[in-house]
């Protein structure tokens, strides 16, 4: 069952093939025989996820109306928020924290019957590029559980590679979904901005972030994001429209699709994932596709701008965990500066921390011109650099990262890991969609390397459908990692 | 960047609220710096006549009825609290100087 | 301005004061916030995920709070602001669910404007700078050993007003609010009760000698929750810092006065220093991200122009064109709408406007007033104040009778006063012609004496002679008649 996607899965249950318990018991199983060691969950609903599986079930016997994620389980990221359950972000501030209400993504799952099977680790509060910033617990590649998963979506990118369960949901603020899709060989996406509500996010770079799924194929991705993106009335950056239909519009072919390549601004890329992008291109012109270059050298910026932006945004965000109304007081505060200077002390990990002070660096009274308004318009030309482009092409390709998963502890840096994700951080600058789907694997130590199709605003559909068209002719074909394949199949 | 140094660090941990230890903010001190340096790039690019980007899709007038609804229940409210009392949420007591000023 | 310590060095000084009055809205929910926009109820209830701060919650605009402030706008002849946004405020303190107010720093709604006011008798007119929205923060109680917070207020929605440094003594500030307390009542935008903090005043102070120019350092004034205190806070704080430079003519004036905050002591009746500002806070205002743009259409503006009610100096003026009024009393009856919407309703039935006007204004208040009420929260019906008035016009009592009624009507709220009189044989009128002539036969049988000075020339003693027959028939009889027929008698003798 585990080699089956999202899609299949839901098919082989509407067909009467399983049943919602016997998927869930699966992967429940899947779960506590590999998670030891990848780490991905940081709470697993057992009990939870069999009650709605019983009732799914019920609901097919009564020959009632079945959603279109019926009988599929989903790992959420942490900083999504359940009702009634735990919503920690991978912070110690937030352990004991409670949703009191569902994010409107979590209620667009449940309504078409999807299956919450647990909670994903994640970098504390989305800040990070490996997930080792989680101050709860570290998780590993399962293509190489020395190395990291990718972040901040380290968990769900994980679960879904280790077939914990066939899809997830994750966040991606500045490369979140994609980048640790490529590191553990998944779909990971990004939508429009605006496209699926942030409504029940925990805000870390409000004007960037989307919550994005992560699966095994860019259709599956495609059924997500028929159910989750629309507008939603708690969200006023949410765009004005309705759902769309993603599968049943895919175009069988790339013939005549033009794909922009920025191939000077690619121009440091390492010789391996180098030539793994070039093979891709090669085989997206194979299938009819016309390569073009395009200019988006300003991109050597965008890292600059991201991190002036989003810890910018992210110091007011995270402005709220103070320890008053929820999360960790400090047990040594006696007075009210102590609960707030203490709480935040203790609850906050270096990274955040780091952020937080660089971005209230960045607003502070005689700096803001200089650093804040400046990445502003810098950002306004990035934005005109992408619509340039996108006047002489209908997709953008490039990478997804310089290389491939690096060794937990390997990078310690902080600007190094900032730097990690210069080909993904420019997107959410510009607002645009984007996936990452599997390449093909480095020759040593087996690691995926990822592909990278962007689109112009509103144009998830085509980014999806190319994708779903392109990864199927590229060598890494869906694989599995070693570690968690079953020695006996279905 | 001679602006950057402990002093400036000891003031953004007043200005955010996060208490941190010496050695914290020397840690914090060095990576700023290389940090910034890094976005000191920025200023090399022309930016004259370039509007800031406040947004990246073009929308405006979002707006609700003024209607009442949604509300979220005071017990689920103060669930997550770490501390309260007769319905509010609990604090150790404000001296009347260290009122805000807003 | 006389001030209490009648120092004529003061007059080379003048003081330069700015009101920021903040307005709750009367929306019925909140500005980001679906919650109900209600005072008064158990704490807590009153909530969303929005306005408590919930981690992954978002701000939506309320339309109606849009609305409203446009129409505040309009009503000043302001500019409506075509183009406004919302922008992040960081502060910290426990009654800000997010540690950061939503406001408007540079684009906001309502830029400029105008209100005109009545200063001891005459028309000043005074700028204002700006009006935006704005998120209120939650309330705090204090205990001895702890302080509770309530978010019941958070996010309720607000309009800062800002005017001008352009008044320049308490009396005009107290105008000056007053005027604006009136438009927002009139346009209905808000409760304005400043016991229940739905309209907060602030003001920055400061002097300099007269013809001075620039400004010199300012201090702030919070808490002021009534008019009658702010007008004393703005008056004890002008004498100090004059008094100040006074005492140190030769120290540079920024050593002299700091820039600083006081609070208003109700209990003291007097300003209590809060905190000296070394430096400006650094607020850190950034475009907030969660918001898009406010864009509006002249058809808008336009139509709300078109909707807006008779606005008080309307009001004012045809009070003063069509029913004879003085100024200081039109002004003093429409800057509470409900007293000029009651003075109407009574109006309706008697035609002596000035009168009616003089009971609401001055009789009533001057024995209602130690009681904390009104002639309208007391219960006493326009039509009874109507009806007062037309036995007194029809002579039906004397002037000094309709007093003893109108005592008896505010210790019986409610009761007509044609019953009071017709209840108490003492106001009946004595109009028994025979009766008078008898009384005033027997005043001047045993007051020969005065008959002899009044002849001699002393007026007095004709009124010594009419205060006895009025004495005699307490004071049921008209004075005119008893004038009358005493001079009659005494022509006659």
């Amino acid at each position: 069952m585990y080699q089956l996607s999202a899609i299949e899965l839901r098919d082989a249950f509407l067909k009467g093939k399983y049943s919602a318990v016997e998927i869930v018991k699966y992967y429940l199983n899947r779960i506590s025989t590999y998670d030891n060691q990848i780490g991905a969950f940081l709470q697993v609903y057992e009990e939870k996820a069999l009650q709605q599986a019983e009732k799914l079930d019920k609901k097919k016997q009564n020959n009632e109306k079945l959603g279109k994620l019926a009988g599929i389980p989903f790992a959420i990221k942490d900083n999504i928020l359940i009702a009634d359950e735990l919503t920690t972000c991978a912070s110690r501030f937030l352990t004991n924290y409670r949703a009191p209400y569902n994010a409107t993504a979590i209620k667009l799952l449940l309504e078409e019957d999807a299956i919450l099977i647990g909670k994903t680790n994640m970098d504390e509060f989305a800040m990070g590029s490996s997930t080792e910033n989680s101050a709860l617990q570290k998780t590993h590649n399962p293509w190489n559980l020395k190395c990291t998963p990718g972040g901040s979506s380290g968990g769900s990118a994980a679960a879904v590679a280790g077939r914990l369960c066939p899809i997830a949901l994750g966040s991606d603020t500045g490369g979140s979904t994609r980048q640790p899709a490529s590191f553990c060989g998944v779909v990971g996406y990004k939508p429009t901005y605006g496209r699926v509500s942030r409504y029940g996010l925990v805000a870390f770079g409000s004007s960037l972030d989307q919550i994005g799924p992560l699966a095994i194929s860019s259709a599956d991705v495609a059924l997500v994001m028929e159910v989750i993106g629309r507008n939603c009335p708690h969200d006023s950056t949410s765009i004005q429209s309705g759902p769309e239909e993603y599968l049943s519009d895919f175009k069988p072919s790339m013939q005549g699709l033009k794909i922009g390549v920025p191939w000077k601004f690619l121009k440091k890329l390492a010789d391996e994932p180098k030539k793994a992008f070039e093979s891709g291109i090669e085989k997206a012109k194979a299938l009819g596709a016309e390569i073009v270059e395009v200019d988006l050298d300003i991109l050597n910026s965008s890292v600059a701008v991201y991190y002036i932006l989003a810890t910018a945004e992210a110091s007011t965000n995270l402005a709220r965990f103070d320890g008053i109304r929820y999360g960790q007081r400090s047990t040594r505060a006696h007075n009210l500066d102590e609960v707030y200077d203490f709480s935040k002390e203790e609850g906050f990990g270096p990274e955040v921390k780091r952020r937080i002070l660089l971005g209230t660096y960045v607003l502070s009274a005689g700096y803001q011109d200089a650093y804040y308004r400046k990445a502003q318009k810098v950002r306004t030309l990035i934005i005109k650099s992408y619509q340039k482009a996108f006047s002489q092409c209908d997709l953008i390709a490039t990478p997804v990262t310089p290389f491939a998963a690096f060794e937990i502890g390997s990078i310690k840096d902080p600007l190094q890991m900032y730097l990690e994700d210069i080909y993904s951080i420019g997107i959410n600058l510009a607002g645009l969609p984007a996936v990452s789907f599997p390449n093909q694997l480095t020759q040593e130590g087996k690691k995926p390397l990822g592909f990278q199709l962007i689109g112009p605003q509103m144009q998830d559909r085509l980014v999806l459908n190319m994708a779903h068209i392109l990864e199927k002719e590229l060598p890494f074909n869906y694989a599995i990692p070693e570690l968690v394949k079953e020695k006996t199949h279905d | 960047m001679a602006d950057l140094n402990k002093e400036t660090i000891k003031k953004l941990t007043q200005l955010c609220r996060i208490d941190c230890t010496e050695e914290e903010c020397d840690a914090i001190l060095v990576d700023l710096q290389k940090i910034v340096e890094y976005i000191e790039q920025l200023q090399e690019i022309d930016t004259t006549d370039v509007p800031p980007c406040n947004h990246v899709l073009e929308m405006v007038n979002v707006m609700r009825d003024d209607e009442v609804g949604g509300l979220l229940d005071r017990e689920a409210f103060l669930a997550n609290a770490p501390s309260h009392i007769g319905g509010m949420i609990k604090v150790p007591p404000v001296l009347k100087t260290q009122e805000k000023e807003v | 301005m006389t001030n209490k310590h009648n120092h004529p060095s003061h007059d080379n000084w003048e003081a330069v004061i700015g009101l920021e009055i903040h307005v709750e809205l009367n929306t019925k929910s909140k500005l980001f916030s679906s919650a109900p926009n209600h005072f008064g109820d158990e704490p807590n209830r009153n909530i969303t995920e929005v306005c408590t701060g919930q981690p992954g919650a978002l701000p939506v605009l309320n339309k109606e709070a849009v609305r409203k402030a446009v129409q505040f706008g309009c009503a000043i002849q302001a500019e409506i602001a075509k183009f406004s946004k919302f922008d992040r405020k960081s502060y910290f303190y426990p009654d800000s669910p997010r540690n950061f107010q939503i406001t408007q720093y540079d684009y906001p709604i309502v830029k400029g404007g105008t209100v005109i006011a009545e200063v001891d008798g005459v028309e000043m007119s005074f700028a204002v700078n700006r009006a935006h929205l704005e998120d209120d923060a939650g309330m705090l109680k204090h205990f001895s050993t702890f302080a509770g917070v309530d978010y019941n207020r958070a996010g309720c929605p607000l309009i800062e007003i800002v005017s001008e440094p352009c008044i320049h003594t308490a009396r005009e500030a107290v105008a000056y609010a007053t005027a604006v307390k009136a438009i927002l009542q009139y346009i209905d935008v808000s409760d304005c009760n400043m016991e229940e903090g739905s309209l907060r005043v602030d003001t920055n102070i400061s002097v300099r000698p007269k013809g001075e120019k620039g400004l010199r350092n300012k201090i702030e004034i919070k808490n002021m929750n009534s008019f009658s205190y702010m007008e004393m806070a703005i008056k004890a704080e002008i004498f100090r810092q004059i008094e100040a430079y006074e005492k140190h003519p030769h120290l540079p004036h920024e050593t002299v006065i700091h820039h600083s905050t006081y609070r208003w002591d109700p209990e003291k009746k007097e300003t209590v220093l809060m905190r000296r500002k070394e430096s400006a806070d650094d607020y850190r205002y950034f475009p907030e991200p969660d918001l898009v743009p406010i864009v509006l259409t002249d058809a808008y503006i336009d139509e709300i122009k078109q909707g807006l009610p008779e606005l008080p100096l309307e009001r004012e003026r045809r009070y003063v064109r069509d029913f004879g009024l003085s100024p200081h009393q039109a002004f003093a009856l429409t800057s509470e709408k409900r007293l000029a919407d009651y003075f109407e309703i009574a109006l309706k039935g008697c035609s002596n406007a000035r009168s009616l006007s003089n009971w609401i204004l001055v009789e009533f208040p001057g024995r209602l007033k130690d009681k904390g009420q009104d002639v309208i929260s007391i219960g006493i019906k326009p039509e009874h104040l109507t009806s007062l008035i037309n036995f007194i016009e029809k002579g039906k009592i004397t002037g000094k009778i309709a007093k003893s009624v109108v005592d008896d009507m505010v210790a019986n709220p409610g009761k007509d006063p044609s019953e009071i009189i017709s209840a108490n044989s003492d106001y009946q009128p004595l109009d028994d012609q025979a009766e008078i002539e008898r009384m005033v036969d027997s005043v001047l049988a045993s007051q020969t004496q005065s008959i002899v000075d009044f002849k001699a020339g002393r007026d007095k003693a004709f009124a010594f002679l009419v205060g006895q027959v009025m004495k005699m028939c307490k004071g049921k009889a008209s004075p005119q008649i008893v004038n009358d027929l005493l001079k009659q008698k005494i022509e006659k003798m």
